[in-house]
């Protein structure tokens, strides 16, 4: 990373009549494999690197990037920049919520270094999680697996004096199976993501994890039992609860979507200024508390500063059960008279950054995972999910489960097979009546913006108890 | 030759004399702009220029890539590449880059696509003609050129030149009031960008005081936008590696009848279409491929290794990794869109959808979120505006189940979830099963 042109570029912009500039450099090293039922399909390793320009004139952003570095191609972005934040012509001008400027530089350490581990060890530790499943005594007929780990530098500085440095180096490995028995199959994924080195593949653990999915699609397919459509109570599994928090709570909780920057594609939000929703409203319970926290050390979505140079925070989202704090950068913040919380990632060089969840989940209860499940009469416990979805104004959402038990009189049953909640958020939230002590976080990328941006996140919780909803 | 096309076969060389078996290297310059726009103004504008050459490359049977941004890097950066071969693993099924030299159709680029923002007022203007002055929308305009120069060791050259041009709307009338509209090109010629705001306008205007839907089985005139969505999903499925890893609904259903007779869905990235180009990643000249044939499964998409491994010949459609589908089109049907309204005594017409979601891509058991414009028919005419509804059904059911095809296609690409282009008709699908929150 060239960081004299960085330089360059800024002071070149501030030549211009702007009221903001900010430069962002970011260089990628990146490998990636990728198997097929154990076969090595490919082996990517690459350098992406490239900077990018923003300015703010005339009360419009112009954006532009490139991955030549040159001065001249720098000079080539500000001019475009600069013309296309003028042509904007908005009536209403874009300004920044205030900051002042930052020098700093950070960094995420590893115990075992990415960048030590060769290709050769990385490929032999993902054929023998292929052959741990061919032999764990469940039919699976199908298996993708891949790797990616990127060493990320960036160098930010914009025209209130801000210069941050930093490196992260992250791992992220999915793994899919497809199981068939009796004729007929079911499919599972996981997400591993860790920010930091090699240390992460030990724990994960990523082999149990796999054959355990195996051995209960298998259960379902054997001994899984629909579940009778009715009124129950339901106990959601760390995942279910965390994509929950991840899709009802953090995103409605997106200024930007409240504002309608995104409403073309990832849409808006339920909660919207005249609206029924805003800071104070209730939404749940009182157990039900949702935060969103990018300071978690080496989580998924794990960072100091956001790409606009604004130190990171825990943010509470709903707090007991009231929506108390949206996520801002420093457009949103501006527009809604508050100050960014640091919630503006951008996935590269030449993606803008925008607002963004990190770690979104639900704060822990005080009981144990056995005193949610001993006062359920009638239920199913919910560990895991495959297909979900929700709408665009976050409001009408749908889990169905993976791994699931039928629960009588507080004990768990025989499996079912893909029980559905299909519900709004409030009646989500509303019905949680306890969590459980333990939280467990799931990784996941997160997509938004156009180009899309999949960010990589943390998802989780402990497990909550919903008391009746519907089921089928 | 090109000093660009030069310095990729450059590449090629050098890993040829350095001891790769097969190599292809594909230099892209890259020019996008994108004007970004909500509540009826410009958020920003953004360009991205971006140069990379893509080298894949083969050493018995060990399959590694990298990307180049410099060609002062070329040396060291090939070097690297094949000692990462070396230390690689065998792939027993791959079946070589594709071989021969070809003749290319003549790219149709159009160069004068370089500034996003000129369309932008007009869309919006044409959508507020329908929607009037309280109208709120957003969006897109986006453009692309791209010059590319592929190599292969295995003899394929070629250069071409892709532009794209696309404009997406999505209208509100009232705030659960919206509809959606797209131009797409792969030129200025015929881009209209007011259609698009006038049907976003449309809807927007028909959607006004939308009720919550009930749950229920019924037939469902599918907007073109909404069935490229569908056609994102079986165009992914009839790729070949999404059999081998079974994510789809068309295993081991090649000469089966899996859509009634008149359905014909090809993929062609042809002069038109957003993703038209005259050769795929290994060089070998696209063209149309009919995968479904008046119903019947003929084909999967191919690069040169699936197409060994199910005994064909490659389609054109190389990725490294995965074949993909490029363009999508449906044959037109004998109806016009209103007799296809007709033909619906209740049901509904839906025109857009997201979040797309499957729970098992082999049985193809899934949901997706219908959005803008959902209406009640009642005996071919619309009745009531529509909302939180939700199709919760099989992918190979949908695809059985259609009852009638418009003789209006339209050409449409939406974000991620119309997504590969499309030329996708009005559509009539039988029995569909909706649900609801409860």
């Amino acid at each position: 990373m060239e960081e004299d042109v960085v330089d360059y570029t800024l002071e070149y912009a501030k030549s211009k009549k702007v009221e903001y500039a900010e430069v962002r450099a970011q260089s990628q090293v990146q490998e990636r494999l990728i198997l097929r039922s154990g076969i090595l399909e490919a082996y990517l390793s690459a350098v992406d690197s490239g900077f990018c320009v923003r300015v703010i004139a005339n009360g419009g952003i112009g954006f532009a990037s490139t991955n030549k570095w040159t001065k001249e191609e720098a000079k080539e972005i500000v001019d475009l920049a600069f013309k296309y934040a003028k042509a904007a012509n908005r009536k209403d001008k874009i300004r920044f919520a205030e900051e002042k400027g930052i020098e700093t530089k950070w960094t995420v350490n590893q115990k075992e270094k990415i960048e030590n581990v060769s290709p050769e060890e990385k490929i032999s530790k993902f054929v023998e999680i292929d052959k741990s499943l061919a032999s764990c005594g469940v039919n699976i007929t199908a298996t993708v697996t891949s790797c990616s780990t990127d060493l990320t530098s960036k160098y930010y500085v914009n025209s209130e004096g801000s210069r941050i440095s930093s490196f992260v180096p992250k791992i992220d490995v999915f793994v899919f199976i497809t199981v068939a028995e009796q004729g007929k199959t079911e499919q599972a994924y996981e997400q591993f993501g860790y920010s930091g080195g090699w240390e992460a593949f030990h724990e994960w653990n990523a082999t149990e994890k796999m054959i355990h999915n195996a051995k209960v699609l298998k259960d379902v397919i054997t001994k899984g039992k629909a579940v009778k459509p009715g009124i129950i109570d339901l106990i959601c599994g760390s995942e279910v609860t965390g994509i929950a928090a991840h899709e009802s709570c953090g995103h409605p909780m997106e200024a930007d979507r409240i504002l309608g920057r995104e409403m073309s594609q990832a849409g808006r939000s339920f909660i919207f200024k005249g609206g029924p929703y805003w800071i104070g409203t209730r939404i749940g319970s009182d157990a039900v508390t949702v935060v969103d926290d990018p300071s978690i050390e080496h989580s998924y979505g794990y960072y100091a500063y956001d790409d606009e140079g604004v130190k990171a925070r825990r943010r509470y989202l709903y707090k007991n059960g009231l929506i108390n704090e949206f996520l801002h950068n420093r457009e949103t913040a501006a527009k809604l008279g508050t100050k960014s919380n640091a919630s503006s990632r951008a996935i590269n060089y030449d993606r803008e950054a925008i607002v963004r969840m990190a770690n979104t989940f639900v704060l822990p209860g005080e009981m144990s995972e056995e005193e949610l499940i001993e006062d359920v009469k009638s239920g199913v416990y919910m560990k895991s999910f495959t297909e979900w979805n929700i709408d665009d104004k976050r409001f009408n959402q749908r889990y169905v489960g993976r791994e699931a038990y039928l629960i009588e009189n507080g004990e768990l049953k025989h499996p079912v097979a893909r029980p559905v909640i299909e519900t709004t958020t409030p009646k989500f939230w509303t019905a949680v009546d306890a969590a459980s002590k333990n939280v467990k976080f799931d990784s996941a990328t997160c997509g938004k913006g156009d180009p899309g941006q999949g960010v990589p996140v943390y998802t989780g919780g402990p497990c909550i108890r919903l008391r009746g909803v519907y089921v089928k | 030759m090109s000093d660009v096309l030069s310095k990729t076969e450059e590449i090629v060389k050098k890993a040829k004399a350095l001891g790769a078996d097969e190599v292809i290297a594909r230099t892209t310059f890259g020019r996008y702009r994108q004007a970004r726009f909500s509540n009826n103004q410009v958020d920003i504008t953004v360009a991205w220029n971006d140069y990379v050459t893509d080298v894949n490359l083969a050493w018995k049977k060990r399959i590694v890539a990298t990307q180049i941004h410099n060609f002062q890097d070329v040396d060291a950066s090939i070097k690297r590449l094949l000692e990462l071969a070396k230390v690689s693993k065998e792939n027993p099924l791959f079946g070589g880059f594709a071989k021969g030299s070809f003749r290319y159709a003549r790219s149709n680029a159009d160069k004068k696509l370089q500034d996003p923002t000129e369309y932008v007022f007009e869309a919006i203007g044409a959508a507020e003609k329908e929607v009037g002055s309280q109208i709120d929308s957003g969006g897109i305009l986006f453009t692309k050129f791209e010059d590319v120069y592929l190599v292969s060791s295995e003899g394929p050259v070629g250069a071409d030149s892709r532009s794209a041009i696309e404009l997406s709307i999505r209208a509100f009338s009232e705030r659960e009031a919206s509809g959606h509209g797209v131009e797409c090109n792969s030129t200025l010629k015929d881009f209209k960008p007011s259609r698009a705001g006038s049907k976003a306008g449309e809807i927007a205007k028909l959607a006004k005081n939308p009720k919550i839907g009930e749950e229920g089985i019924y037939d469902v005139v599918f907007d073109p936008l909404i069935f490229g969505s569908l056609f994102g999903v079986w165009g992914s499925m009839v790729s070949a590696f999404s059999i081998l890893i079974q994510q789809s609904v068309f295993v081991n259903r090649l000469g089966q009848k899996v859509a009634p007779e008149n359905v014909t869905l090809k993929d062609n990235p042809s002069a038109y279409s957003m993703a038209s180009r005259i050769f795929d990643d290994e060089g070998v000249p696209t063209r149309e491929n009919v995968f479904i044939d008046h119903g019947v499964l003929k084909t999967y998409l191919h690069n040169t290794s699936t197409a060994k491994i199910f005994k064909t010949e490659t389609t054109a459609n190389a990725g490294l990794v995965a074949p993909n589908a490029w363009s999508i089109e449906m044959d037109s049907g004998d109806m016009r869109r209103e007799e296809l309204f007709k033909q619906v005594k209740r049901g509904l017409y839906l025109t857009n959808t997201w979040y797309t979601r499957f729970q098992n891509y082999a049985k193809g058991d899934f949901s997706t979120i219908p959005r803008d414009g959902i209406f009640l028919i009642d005996h071919g005419e619309i009745q009531q505006s529509l909302k939180d509804l939700r199709i919760s059904d099989n992918a190979l059911s949908l695809l059985g189940n259609i009852a009638g095809i418009s003789k209006e296609r339209q050409h449409v690409h939406w974000w991620g979830e119309a997504d590969p282009p499309s030329l996708s008709p009005y559509v009539l699908i039988k029995d569909v099963h909706i649900t609801k929150s409860k």
